[in-house]
């Protein structure tokens, strides 16, 4: 197995996701068998003289320095858990934590 | 408006389906309305177009099947939804798919599986799953999907219908939820390959909202050839492995010697790197699926999950609980693969495999072929629950569509035959903005392919 | 504090940049507007929403990395630096990462130790800003402000080479002047929009490998950085001289406490996970984009300090004051084209100018004509400069021809020698014992004649003509 119960809670932590104790063997199980199974890439000779691809345009087009917002057909009062006197509230994080 | 009464009605009638999100109150109250609105004289006027849920809509709620959204209201459009309206298309109700379009089956969606309209014990394909069972069942003459891997065309091919993927910046993504930004593209379902292109051709085009999207003219629709003279079609022989189901490949072959009747060339050609696609994919899309699904965080919008004490806990619980296996499965897979010491030996190899199959494609196409023809999925439609505790046998059902995404080229699903009663797909893959050239193929195709007849 | 230690020093700056919209949508950058109303779609990260990158942004970035004298990239790549906080709606914020819009810069200022240094510029690049947490606005709770989310910042990295926290001051100062010059930025530190972190390690003097370093962060005014930094070298110093060892972590300075705390070290692991932006095409800029940017760029400080030394010869220090800000160059060119002398005219901008600005909203009151003319005034023997002075800040304060004015306040020089020969008898009759000290050779004393006669004329005498009078009265 490619990748251990502490790595999956590593990245579990980086994702902000909660993983079940009961579901981790299975998830741990489930992410090697993919990881190894995309490991293949790795056997294969590109080295570092292959370039990427990106489809999509050659070059970003810029947009005209204007306020010009796309419109919202209403505001975060309406759609946003929690909001109070124009602010969205989330638990209290400190300062200096 | 009566029609518009009517329209809701056949799509009521497919309930059994549970391929549309859209509540029948809901639905009937929006298309009147919509129906009183509509421009007349648009060249889909009258037309309803459902639309897959996780394509931003005003008229109703977008969930991307999943919890995390439940109840989420987009207070904006996207663009394609624009232009549906703008051309007198109503928009006929959202439909159901696998939670943030991930998913070959539809049965990765918090509101429950998409079933088969011809067989109720199997999948209808996936992502797209809802938006292909509902024209398949005929309540819809087309339906708005996405394709990041092959979702609009492997359930095109599982039920019978005909399913388009434009060149990758034909159609803006704009109010499309994202999976795999680099990927995915709008595509359209439709009974015909006409009612496909028509719906293609008025979504496509420029959009100042989108910097992937090409600064191009809409698509322009062909018009239906008499044959195929001058067409040079090629078969890629990594698409016809030994073990490919013996009825697709009949299907495929007849379908092939019908293309020569009408005059076509057809040649073998070779996509080497085409078996590190699959593997290829699962790299890049998930790595930028964990990317796209950070922002759902019970901050601004979704439900809040209960339970938490300080931020992270709201974090985690709000993400741990709000999508489903498959969705944090993905997300762990890709934050993996783009996290420090991991990103060279997955993300940046994958990027670089990426060039090779898109060069494969560009060496083909340079050798004077104008189109390539393949098998859709390996195999038909399977039974529900067969692929669930096996990922990467979920994952292979799109071993012959992601190609096209990598490389970010056109392709379409048409129904080319049936086994035992289930549709079988034939893809085309065109030259990247010659949408056009494969849409005429397919009309000259459509024409003489007896879809309907066992292969 | 033992004197063999060095503090090395590198600052990393984020300006925002003068824009009307933001980064990636066209919503206002405006200050001060209600909570969360300058926001849309792409600002709040909606679902399905895609950036749109701003044009006159990347124009001015360019401009701030040619002041710099950095190598412009033809081709640089947006990047997802990705983590998780609420005030950053999509998750990641969109920045450059190993393909930056510009590398390879310098900065040359005045370090108030070691004179000129050349201090070297890593990196700039381009990012959107995240929103603002307010932590004290609600008792339990965190509150979000988004009007500031995908505002346009660049990034300045500057290299390790600064020796002090008075020098990284000295740095600042002159980077800030430089964006200012060149119209970038309004690098308002209490507005948020110039902000910086600092590096810092510390090495026994003399040795030149970079050791462990701490990042300082919250140094959220411009009179708290020097504090800041001494506070945190104290702490390395202290530290290591009590058999310690620093710890690479992210220190948040408390203005209030005068202190520094290391960040939760749980929110210390941070892994980026930064790849290339997927709605973003590369931002590829032509030469003629690159070459407009420059032909934008006005004359930079340093350039107009070394003409103004040439051109004007003034000492170094005069021009370094002169061309501080770019307001108070043109002004002084302006004085100098008028006509005026230009040692004189550099005399007078210095002193009266500047310090009548100073208090005057950094206004500069007088015209460079009417400056120009009370200076040939004086130069003409028609003011003192005592009473020049007083024309100064009379054409200050109430506008008006200096002449007109200088006539109407009675301060015009007395150049008649009858009327100059009455007050010199007066001045050597009251002070006969040292008109004998003067004939007996103490000739220094004609300052002092030359004063009483000022004094006897209330400053109206012309003391040049009153010396020539003196002169001859006390040779008789
Ligand atoms: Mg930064
Ligand atoms: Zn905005």
């Amino acid at each position: 197995m490619s990748v251990s119960r502490d790595e999956v809670l590593r990245i579990a932590q980086l994702a902000e996701l909660d993983v079940d104790d009961d579901a981790l063997p299975e998830i741990a199980e489930q992410m090697s068998r993919i990881l190894d199974y995309v490991a293949q890439l790795s056997a294969i000779p590109t080295n570092g003289t292959v370039k990427t691809f990106v489809p999509g345009p050659d070059a970003m087009r810029f947009r005209p320095d204007e306020v010009a917002p796309s419109p919202l057909m209403f505001g975060p009062a309406q759609f946003a858990p929690a909001f109070k006197e124009g602010f969205f509230v989330v638990p209290k994080l400190g300062q200096f934590e | 408006m009566s029609d518009a009464r009517a329209v809701a009605d056949r799509l009521i009638k497919a309930k059994r389906l549970n391929a549309l999100l859209t509540p029948a109150k809901d639905l009937r109250k929006s298309l009147l309305a919509q129906a009183e609105a509509a421009r007349t004289t648009g060249v889909l006027y009258g037309m309803p177009v459902a639309v897959k849920d996780n394509i931003c809509t005003l008229e109703f709620t977008t969930t991307c099947g999943s919890k995390i959204l439940e109840g989420y209201q987009s207070p904006y459009e996207a663009t394609a939804i624009t232009k549906l309206k703008a051309a007198g298309a109503l928009i006929a109700g959202k439909t159901n798919c696998d939670e943030f379009a991930m998913g070959s089956s539809t049965e990765h969606s918090a509101y429950g599986r998409v079933i088969h309209p011809l067989d109720k014990a199997r999948v209808p394909g996936g992502s797209s799953g809802g938006s292909a069972a509902l024209v398949a069942a005929g309540a819809v003459p087309a339906a708005l999907g996405s394709d990041t891997g092959g979702s609009v065309r492997q359930p095109a091919a599982f039920c019978g219908v005909v399913g388009m993927k434009p060149t990758y910046g034909r159609v803006s993504r704009y109010g499309l939820v994202a999976f795999g930004s680099s990927l995915d593209q709008i595509g359209v379902l439709g009974r015909s390959v006409h009612d496909a292109a028509r719906v293609l051709s008025v979504i496509s085009g420029r959009d100042a909202r989108d910097s992937t999207c090409e600064d191009r003219d809409p698509l322009r629709l062909p018009t239906v050839p008499e044959s195929l003279q001058g067409f040079v079609i090629g078969l890629p022989k990594e698409y016809f492995p030994a073990e490919l189901d013996p009825a697709v490949k009949r299907a495929c072959d007849r379908a092939i010697r019908m293309m020569k009747e009408l005059g076509a060339a057809v040649r073998e050609v070779s996509l080497p790197h085409t078996p590190y696609a699959v593997p290829t994919y699962y790299v890049i899309a998930p790595a930028e699926a964990s990317s796209n699904l950070a922002r759902y965080d019970g901050v601004r919008y979704g439900p809040r999950f209960d339970g938490h004490q300080d931020l992270h806990a709201l974090y985690r619980t709000t993400r741990g609980q709000g999508f489903g296996p498959e969705v944090r499965r993905r997300i762990l897979v890709g934050t993996y693969v783009l996290s420090a010491g991991y990103y060279d030996a997955y993300y940046r190899r994958a990027q670089q495999m990426r060039a090779l199959i898109a060069q494969d494609f560009r060496n083909a196409f340079d050798r004077g072929v104008d189109l390539l023809f393949t098998p859709t999925v390996p195999a038909p439609a399977f039974k529900a629950g067969e692929k669930l505790s096996d990922p990467i046998a979920m994952y292979m059902s799109d071993i012959f569509t992601v190609t096209a995404n990598l490389a970010g080229l056109p392709a379409m699903s048409l129904p080319i035959g049936r086994v035992k009663g289930l549709p079988i797909g034939g893809q085309l893959i065109g030259q990247a903005f010659l949408e056009d050239e494969m849409i005429e193929a397919a009309y000259a195709l459509e024409r003489v392919v007896p879809a309907t007849d066992e292969a | 504090m033992s004197q063999a230690w060095e503090t090395v020093i590198g600052l990393e700056t984020h300006v925002q940049l003068r824009t009307r919209s933001k980064m990636f949508c066209g919503c206002s950058t405006s200050f001060g507007a209600p909570p969360n109303t300058q926001v849309c779609p792409v600002c709040l990260g909606l679902p399905g929403a895609l950036p749109v990158a701003n044009g006159a942004a990347i124009g001015l970035a360019v401009r701030g990395a040619l002041a710099l004298g950095c190598t412009v990239h033809p081709k640089s790549i947006f990047a997802r630096k990705n983590y998780f906080y609420p005030d950053l709606p999509k998750g990641y914020q969109i920045s450059q990462f190993d393909q930056p819009l510009a590398t390879q810069g310098s900065l040359s200022f005045l370090s108030p130790e070691r004179g000129a240094v050349t201090a070297t510029i890593v990196r700039l690049h381009l990012e959107e800003d995240a929103g603002k947490s307010i932590h004290d606005r609600f008792p339990k709770a965190t509150a979000v402000d988004l009007n500031r989310s995908g505002v346009p910042l660049i990034e300045i990295v500057g290299g390790p080479d600064l020796r002090s926290p008075a020098e990284a001051r000295a740095y600042l100062q002159t980077l800030k002047q430089l964006l200012e010059y060149i119209g970038i930025s309004d690098c308002d530190m209490e507005k948020g929009s110039l902000r910086v972190d600092a590096n810092v390690s510390i090495r026994r003097a003399g040795e030149t490998a970079l050791n462990t370093r701490t990042e300082v962060k919250n140094i959220n005014a411009f009179s708290f950085v020097e504090k800041a930094l001494g506070v945190e070298r104290d702490r390395q110093i202290a530290l290591v001289e009590s058999g310690g060892s620093v710890s690479q972590q992210t220190m948040l300075y408390d203005a209030k406490e005068s202190t520094v705390r290391p960040q939760r070290s749980k929110e210390e692991s941070h892994d980026y996970r930064y790849f290339p932006e997927p709605d973003l095409p590369p931002l590829v800029l032509t030469p003629e984009f690159v070459a407009e940017q420059q032909s934008e760029l006005p004359e930079l400080p340093g350039q107009k300090r070394e003409r103004f030394m040439a051109q004007y010869a003034l000492s170094r220090e005069h021009a370094t004051v002169l061309t501080a800000s770019r307001a108070v160059a043109e002004y002084y060119e302006h004085v100098v084209r008028a006509p005026a002398e230009p040692q004189s005219a550099a005399n007078w901008v210095m002193t009266e100018a500047l310090a009548d600005a100073k208090d005057h909203q950094e206004q500069l009151r007088v015209s460079p004509a009417a400056l120009a003319q009370i200076i040939a005034l004086v130069k003409g023997g028609t003011l003192s400069n005592q009473a020049a002075k007083r024309v100064f800040a009379e054409v200050a304060s109430k506008g008006g021809d200096p002449r007109t004015i200088a006539e109407s306040l009675g301060l015009v020089l007395v150049a008649d020698t009858n009327v100059l020969a009455a007050w010199v008898s007066d001045v050597l009759g009251a002070h006969a014992p040292e008109v004998g000290r003067y004939k007996n050779g103490e000739t220094k004393l004609m300052a002092f004649f030359v004063g009483q006669v000022m004094r006897a004329s209330k400053g109206k005498a012309d003391p040049k003509l009153a010396q020539r009078v003196l002169e001859e009265k006390l040779s008789a």
